[in-house]
């Protein structure tokens, strides 16, 4: 059974593009567009991974991880950070959090994220 | 003649002869010289003493004009030839006496007409008193007195000019004082209405002096403060922030200007200096200077902000047009033919470009924040060493770099530190490291325990600084020739800001580097960066 990815992101074209590329690497995909759907969406889909964007309306990405820390379900689910900024007292605090991977969108290409996910959860 | 006549005349002449012995003796015996004279000046007795006074025995005498006897001889012949001298009874006169050895010497002569017993006038008495003694005492008298006189003279006037020549003194000393006292107001007009605040500590810590900008800002009304030492503010002091700013500087390793920045309240923001001020090295005294910077502050948020604001929004559009390229590039979105896709190549580069700009507006802001440290924890190096290594992994794995870690064998003691700042200090040389040195190479970091402090040092064999550029290494926006051939994006920002970390931290960062060869780049932290 294909792995599910939560893509937690505001940004349409990001979500997407994203969506696609996962979708054609043989990923089941669920989309969330900002925080508070996010932590539906983690709930009901129980997905194998997320995709995590950090600053998004009503609910950051950096919130959505201290929510999931709450819950031991959710918590054990990885996380991968997909930032606009690369402010290392964000990343910091993702990875204290307990975010599993980061990267910075305007430092890598939609191929690498692939490479990322596959690292943590295989195809 | 009876016989009682002559005896009566035997004994009268008896009498009479016995008086003239007595006369004799007695004229003899007078320590006084005394002589007779007849009506026209001619000697006709003279005593022992008058002998002895002038020279000549009787036989010479006798019979002598006696005005000859005078050195003023006319005087004497005036005298007896006016008639005053026959109308008074005694007549005093100072006189040089002639002596036979033709020495002068000076008499007091007194004299006065003789007459018989008819009252004839038949000659004068005269006397003569040597008064050459008196008088050498009298001259020598006089002269002392006159030298006396003439030394209290010039001595007056001595002490007359030495007044005035004070005076002169006093009024050019009054001068400079008044100069000093215009001076000194002058400076004390300056720092009463210095716009920062001013205090000043003597050389055994008590305040000497405060300035009203300072009492404004801590919201001091009295002087009560004034004269005494730091350690007696007490915790409930205006100045109480103060104090520790104060002891930190005097324990930090900075000789000449400490400064600290201190929120008092919200939104106010002072920066602190701490000034020790010397004269021909000897200690006189801390000046404290307190700058407002509250406005500074506001602006230096506002400038983050924005700068937060348009990496995010820019950064996200960017992003986005990065991610879409691509795909149309790796065919993801179906097939595009080569003309576009040489067209789509050349926009990915251009926006490419574009996100190395809007990192560049981040670095900006970053340089600012080296300058000064926040959140200064106690933590250990090594973490903060491994946390850029490994967020570097990506990179690392890209370029195929072989880096080493090579921790110290002992623990090494914590340090007290803006982790933040400094993960950005290590991460700037590190990230150097590895974009300077061609695929396949090798970076090593090692860090060591001294005994006052850290030591990292980070080596690799990459491209080296050309030797005419090192100079240059951490100036802003310096970027090295070769530097700039091998990787286009870097904003030559990096090791300024890394110096101005480690330098705000009393560090030490410096280099070494051959081009072609590799670099090497060392920095220290020492323990006790404050108190």
């Amino acid at each position: 059974m294909a792995k599910k990815i939560l893509l937690i992101e505001d940004e349409q074209i990001i979500v997407d593009l994203l969506q696609r590329k996962l979708t054609e690497e043989g990923y089941n995909v669920a989309l969330a567009k900002d925080g508070e759907e996010g932590i539906k969406a983690m709930k009901a889909e129980k997905p194998d991974l997320i995709l995590l964007d950090i600053v998004m309306p009503k609910m950051g990405g950096l919130e959505v991880m201290e929510e999931m820390q709450k819950n031991p379900d959710l918590k054990r689910i990885p996380v991968i950070i997909v930032s606009n900024s690369g402010q290392p007292v964000e990343l910091d605090r993702a990875k204290k959090l307990g975010a599993k991977d980061w990267l910075i969108k305007t430092e890598f290409d939609p191929q690498e994220v692939i490479e990322k996910v596959v690292n943590q959860i295989g195809k | 003649m009876s016989k009682e006549t002559e005896k009566l005349l035997q004994m009268a002449n008896n009498d009479l002869r016995d008086l003239d012995l007595y006369i004799q003796e007695l004229s003899a015996f007078l320590p006084l010289a005394i002589c007779a004279v007849n009506p026209f000046g001619l000697l006709i007795t003279i005593n022992s003493a008058f002998q002895d006074l002038t020279g000549y025995k009787e036989a010479e005498a006798i019979g002598k004009r006696m005005e000859k006897m005078f050195a003023n001889g006319k005087e004497f012949r005036d005298l007896i030839s006016s008639e005053s001298v026959l109308k008074k009874k005694k007549q005093k006169r100072k006189m040089i006496l002639l002596v036979k050895s033709g020495r002068e010497i000076p008499v007091s002569m007194s004299i006065s007409a003789r007459r018989d017993e008819n009252g004839e006038f038949i000659g004068y008495f005269i006397a003569l008193l040597d008064i050459e003694d008196f008088e050498k005492l009298r001259e020598s008298l006089e002269k002392k007195v006159k030298e006396r006189t003439g030394d209290l003279e010039r001595k007056t006037e001595e002490l007359r000019e030495s007044r005035v020549a004070l005076m002169n003194v006093l009024e050019d000393v009054e001068n400079a004082r008044m100069l000093a006292e215009e001076e000194k107001n002058k400076t004390m007009a300056i720092i009463t209405n210095f716009s920062d605040g001013l205090l000043f500590f003597d050389f055994e810590n008590k305040l000497s002096l405060i300035n009203s900008q300072a009492k404004s800002f801590f919201n001091i009304k009295s002087s009560k403060l004034i004269g005494k030492r730091l350690s007696e503010f007490s915790k409930k002091s205006a100045l109480d922030p103060l104090v520790d700013i104060i002891k930190n500087s005097k324990n930090s390793r900075i000789k000449e200007v400490y400064r600290e920045e201190l929120n008092l309240k919200k939104n106010v923001f002072f920066e602190v200096s701490t000034i020790f001020l010397k004269r021909d090295k000897k200690k006189i005294g801390s000046l404290i200077i307190i700058h407002n910077v509250s406005r500074e502050k506001v602006v230096e948020r506002l400038k983050t902000e924005f700068v937060s604001l348009s990496a995010h929004q820019l950064r996200t559009p960017l992003s986005a047009i990065k991610w879409t390229l691509r795909m149309l590039l790796d065919g993801d979105l179906g097939k595009v033919n080569p003309d576009q896709k040489e067209y789509i190549e050349k926009t990915y580069k251009s926006n490419e470009r574009m996100i190395a700009l809007v990192n560049d507006l981040l670095n900006v802001t970053r340089i600012e924040e080296g300058r000064y440290l926040y959140r200064k924890t106690t933590t250990e190096i090594q973490p903060l060493i491994e946390f850029v290594i490994s967020s570097l992994r990506d990179k690392i794995k890209k370029q195929k770099i072989k880096l080493k870690f090579i921790k110290p064998k002992k623990k090494v003691s914590k340090i007290k530190v803006d982790v933040e700042k400094v993960r950005m200090a290590i991460y700037n040389i590190i990230n150097n490291a590895i974009s300077y040195t061609p695929h396949g190479g090798k970076v090593d970091v090692s860090l060591m325990g001294e005994k006052d402090g850290v030591r990292v040092e980070v080596s690799d064999n990459g491209i080296g600084i050309p030797k005419d550029q090192q100079k240059r290494v951490f100036s802003k926006f310096f970027r090295a020739g070769n530097a700039v051939r091998e990787e286009t994006t870097g904003t030559g920002l990096g090791l300024y800001i890394t110096k101005n970390i480690i330098e705000a931290h009393n560090g030490k960062v410096w280099f070494d580097s051959k081009e072609g060869k590799g670099t090497t780049f060392y920095f220290t932290i020492p323990f006790t960066t404050n108190h």
